[in-house]
């Protein structure tokens, strides 16, 4: 290559580097700031008012063990530290996850509608679920039933199915993908209305199932939830480069030196046990790992090494004040939240994706 | 940087029962420019497929400066091989530097991301280019041929040593075919890249490049300089036009010599 | 109150008092009862604690009679309230609606289900759940995990319904007050049988639970079944037990001879029902035993169920030989017969 680095300063014929850094420093704290307030919000405000001085009192005995004297009542204790802490932290690990496995199925399927539910994935998670919920048999480990394992299992099945019916693992058209993700699903929501019908009365619980909620959120529940999304999370927040060379499409990855196969199956295979363990621990929670990644590419562009961690630290906050408006009135399925906030911002993004954009 | 060595010995592919090349013995030394002609169905994009690695199941030989094609790593052939694509599909807005960068990916660090020396390998391109004018704008609101002009200068970030391009010059207006080609001359000229070019416009190929390879049913029926592979005679054998067509082609080849 | 529960079980003279008791209220129905308590304190403290076994086989131990008490389900609201009880009464749910000052009660339990921190910032000493899924069974889980003491009753039959009565009466220490609501339904109950087996007539009666989107009728073996059957009809039920909805055309059918109106509280009433298309051909259309009713005194599993019982016999049969019931709402004014 000819050394005409001397002509070139890369800052100064590519403008937008030095925009573009300041512009994600920004995000990044607005994401960190963010994040901390709905810890904090999320703690301290509910349902029932805990005095602010009893919540970081206790708190405080309770991290640090300081030998403080008890002033505050047992329920306050129950309500924080036993309600409110796992749920605010169950709620970040799924918006956390929820939107790195949108980000991934959006840049794997090389589609703005995929989502963490595109290959079936939602229904037949509900349909495991619904499944558990008329079947007569009770156990319990850990904080799970079998309403979470059988909805897990529903999730990674129906993906399952998907990748071989579609011959995923071959470099195959995505639209079949696609396609066939949304006849599989079809045909689990097929099963679920059934199964709905005949139900009788479990039907409340499997149509809150459906909504989504993160108020049975508890600390057992978080120990197994957290590690798989986490490792699910880790994995994909490590692939930001193959989902880079996806951007043009799998033949110019293949060019680029990427293993697109092995590359489809790590990011499927995370992103699917992220979905699944998400939506066993709290149900079906929609618009999240739709609208997060696309919210970051527009301010950020598709660059996964800034997409993924932004779109992961704005998923965390987004899913916790979620859930924080959804309890707050009553016990609103948080489903509807992301919905009512979600829906018109998607269409928001539609308007300005027509456009296009400038960084 | 200097180009690669690249020898196509006898190399057959078949899809199914369909043969596509039946035995293509094709060399290109450091620095040569080639461009590949024939008509659809040649198997000009399955040689190209053979060579870049994406066709792995033909036989016969490749080999990239000596050495086989398996005996390559995928990062490490990226590293040296530089696919130019005909037709990009974006399925999200994507800035034109970001695509220029994409080039950059085989040299890439997976977990630390693009260094110094990256950044500077991307601006280089887009200047080479001269695409300065277009960084920030989406890369689908760019005409066919700014686009073109933007996938290659990722190639260029690439830094390959072998440029391998299929129809680089489809859907462009005239002043963009020019700019390509010429820019093609320029890299080959000035880098040593080597180029082996797929282009279905026969009198642009006679006009920029000194050695013409007429693909024709799977097989190599010429090769050499285009006066003297695109006769009469085999621009009707290939192209199946008539023979006055296949005069005025000649006629018009014949009046300009590689650029 | 601190709600620990967590005693080694008592030994058995204090069961065998309670099962005493219970035999009592239930066998022996208008027979003579202990001495009523003059003080409004609940039970006799030599019978505590106590150790209960709820409707889905939980063993559930009291230490002493609880002071703060939750109610998750209207039913069981209604009867701590007539078991006097309603002054211990610290949550309720949203729909609870009898006695008046119920709707007063700070919500706990409402359509999605139980508000978890409401419950335990309450301090509850007992929490009153329904079974069958009315309370979702995950929140009765998190309850207890938490630390509260949850009892759950479920009834099937109207036995059932007295049994529970008297559970929820051990729990709440009302025993006395339990064996008085229960030998007043008896007499009731026996009241309403006996006019029902002085009619020989036994006839089709189709209860309709809901019409919209569908017609919504008991399916068999279910509680209402067993009601109308009680009342002195025969009751139209869907084909499985885990079928709610019945189509018209068995309903044509089956022709019903009565059609009690289940749903009239939701402004459904005979005027409507007669211009349904092929319904004209239903024999209850025809002789116009459209019957509305209050469906909350006839399903409500509560203290209410006797009156309901004999409102739903006067809807099958109106010229029964019967007192009418004191409770329920007058609905459809129009040619209401349950007066």
């Amino acid at each position: 290559m000819s050394t005409r680095a001397d002509a070139v300063r890369p800052g100064a014929v590519i403008g937008w580097r030095p925009r573009l850094a300041r512009r994600t420093a920004a995000l990044v704290t607005i994401g960190l700031v963010a994040l901390a307030v709905a810890l904090v919000a999320g703690v301290a405000l509910g349902n029932v008012y805990v005095a602010p001085a009893d919540t970081i009192a206790l708190v405080t005995h309770r991290l640090l063990g300081w030998p403080v004297e008890v002033t505050w009542p047992a329920s306050a204790e129950t309500i924080i530290w036993e309600l409110r802490l796992p749920r605010v932290l169950t709620a970040m690990i799924t918006g956390v996850g929820l939107a790195l496995a949108g980000a991934a199925f959006q840049g794997l399927l090389r589609n703005p509608l995929a989502d963490p539910f595109v290959l079936g994935t939602a229904s037949g998670a509900a349909l495991g679920a619904a499944l558990a919920l008329v079947v007569p048999v009770q156990f319990a480990l850990l904080g799970f039933g079998l309403v979470h394992v059988s909805a897990f299992a529903g999730a990674v099945l129906a993906v399952a199915v998907v990748y071989r019916l579609s011959r995923l693992g071959e470099l195959n058209s995505l639209t079949s993908v696609l396609l066939t993700g949304y006849a599989v699903g079809s045909l689990l929501a097929a099963g679920l209305a059934l199964t709905m019908y005949l139900s009788g009365s479990h039907l409340r619980q499997i149509f809150f199932y459906l909504l989504g909620s993160f108020s049975l959120s508890s600390w057992p529940q978080l120990a197994v939830g957290l590690p798989i999304i986490a490792v699910g999370s880790g994995v994909i927040l490590t692939r930001a480069r193959a989902l880079n060379a996806l951007l043009l499409g799998e033949e110019t990855a293949a060019h680029l030196g990427l293993d697109v196969r092995r590359e489809r199956l790590v990011l499927l295979g995370a992103a699917t046990l992220i979905t699944a363990a998400a939506v066993a621990m709290s149900g079906l929670i929609g618009f999240v790992g739709l609208v997060i990644p696309h919210l970051v590419r527009l301010l950020v562009g598709p660059n996964a090494r800034l997409l993924l961690p932004l779109s992961a630290l704005f998923g965390a906050s987004f899913m916790a004040f979620a859930d924080l408006f959804a309890r707050m009135p009553g016990e609103l399925p948080v489903g509807i939240i992301t919905a009512i906030v979600g829906a018109p911002f998607f269409l928001y993004l539609l308007r300005r994706y027509r456009s296009g954009y400038a960084l | 940087m200097s180009g690669a060595d690249l020898e196509l010995r006898d190399v057959r592919l078949a899809y199914g029962r369909r043969d596509v090349l039946r035995g293509v013995d094709l060399h290109l030394a450091a620095g040569e420019r080639v461009a590949l002609l024939g008509e659809n169905g040649a198997g000009k994009t399955s040689l190209l497929r053979c060579i870049s690695g994406l066709a792995r199941r033909h036989a016969g030989v490749v080999l990239l400066d000596g050495q086989p094609l398996e005996e390559y790593g995928r990062a490490h052939l990226a590293r040296r091989i530089g696919v130019v694509p005909g037709q990009t599909s974006v399925a999200f807005p994507l800035p034109v530097e970001q695509l220029v960068a994409l080039g950059r990916i085989p040299h890439e660090h997976p977990l630390r991301g693009p260094r110094q020396a990256d950044r500077e390998a991307v601006a280089t391109a887009i200047e080479r280019v001269g695409i300065g004018h277009l960084v920030g704008r989406d890369v689908r609101e760019l005409s066919l041929g700014e686009r073109q002009l933007a996938v290659l200068a990722m190639s260029i970030a690439q830094q390959a040593q072998l440029l391998l391009l299929d129809e680089p010059t489809v859907h462009l207006d005239l002043r963009h075919q020019v700019e390509v080609m010429e820019l093609l001359g320029r890299l080959a000229v000035e880098d040593g890249v080597t180029v082996l070019a797929v282009l279905h416009d026969v009198a642009l190929a006679a006009h920029y490049f000194d050695r013409v390879a007429l693909l024709h049913d799977g097989r190599l029926v010429a090769d050499g300089p285009p006066d003297e592979v695109l006769t009469t005679a085999r621009v009707r054998q290939v192209y199946g036009v008539s023979a006055e067509f296949a005069e005025l082609v000649r006629r018009r080849v014949g009046g300009g010599t590689g650029g | 109150m601190d709600a620990s529960h967590t005693q080694a079980p008592r030994p058995q003279p204090v069961r065998g008092f309670s099962i005493a008791l219970l035999a009592a209220a239930l066998l022996v129905g208008c027979a003579v009862q202990p001495p009523a308590e003059p003080a409004p304190t609940p039970a006799n403290l030599a019978a505590w604690p106590r150790t209960l076994t709820d409707d889905e086989g939980t063993t559930i131990e009291l230490a002493e009679p609880p002071e703060r008490v939750i109610s998750l389900s209207p039913a069981n609201t209604e009867i701590a309230f007539a078991l006097g009880a309603g002054d211990r009464l610290v949550g309720g749910t949203d729909f609870d609606d009898y006695p008046s000052e119920a709707a007063a009660l700070p919500d706990v339990a409402t359509f999605t289900g139980v508000l978890l921190e409401q419950a335990v910032a309450l301090e509850p000493d007992l929490v009153l759940a329904a079974g069958n899924n009315f309370t979702p069974p995950d929140d009765i889980e998190r309850m207890r995990e938490l630390g509260l003491t949850v009892l759950v009753v479920y009834a099937e039959t109207v036995d059932e319904v007295l049994s529970d009565i008297a559970l929820v009466g051990q729990a709440l220490g009302a025993d006395e007050q339990a064996a008085d609501i229960l030998s007043g339904m008896q007499a009731r109950l026996a009241e309403v049988q006996a006019a029902v087996e002085s009619v020989p007539e036994r006839p089709r009666v189709f209860y309709q639970i809901g019409s919209v989107p569908e017609i919504y009728a008991p399916a068999p073996d279910s509680f209402i079944a067993d009601m109308v059957a009680l009342g002195g009809g025969e009751p139209i039920t869907t084909t499985d037990p885990a079928v709610f909805s019945i189509s018209v055309e068995r309903l044509v059918e089956l022709d019903p001879e009565v059609i009690v109106l289940g749903d009239a509280a939701y402004g459904v009433c005979p005027a409507e029902v007669r211009t349904r298309p092929g319904w004209e051909s239903m024999t209850a259309v025809q002789a116009d035993a459209l019957r509305p009713v209050d469906d909350v005194i006839i399903t409500r599993p509560g203290p209410r169920l006797a009156e309901g019982l004999a409102a739903l016999a006067l809807a099958i049969h109106p010229t029964l030989d019967l007192q009418p019931p004191t409770d329920g709402a007058v609905l459809c004014a129009e040619g209401s017969l349950a007066r």
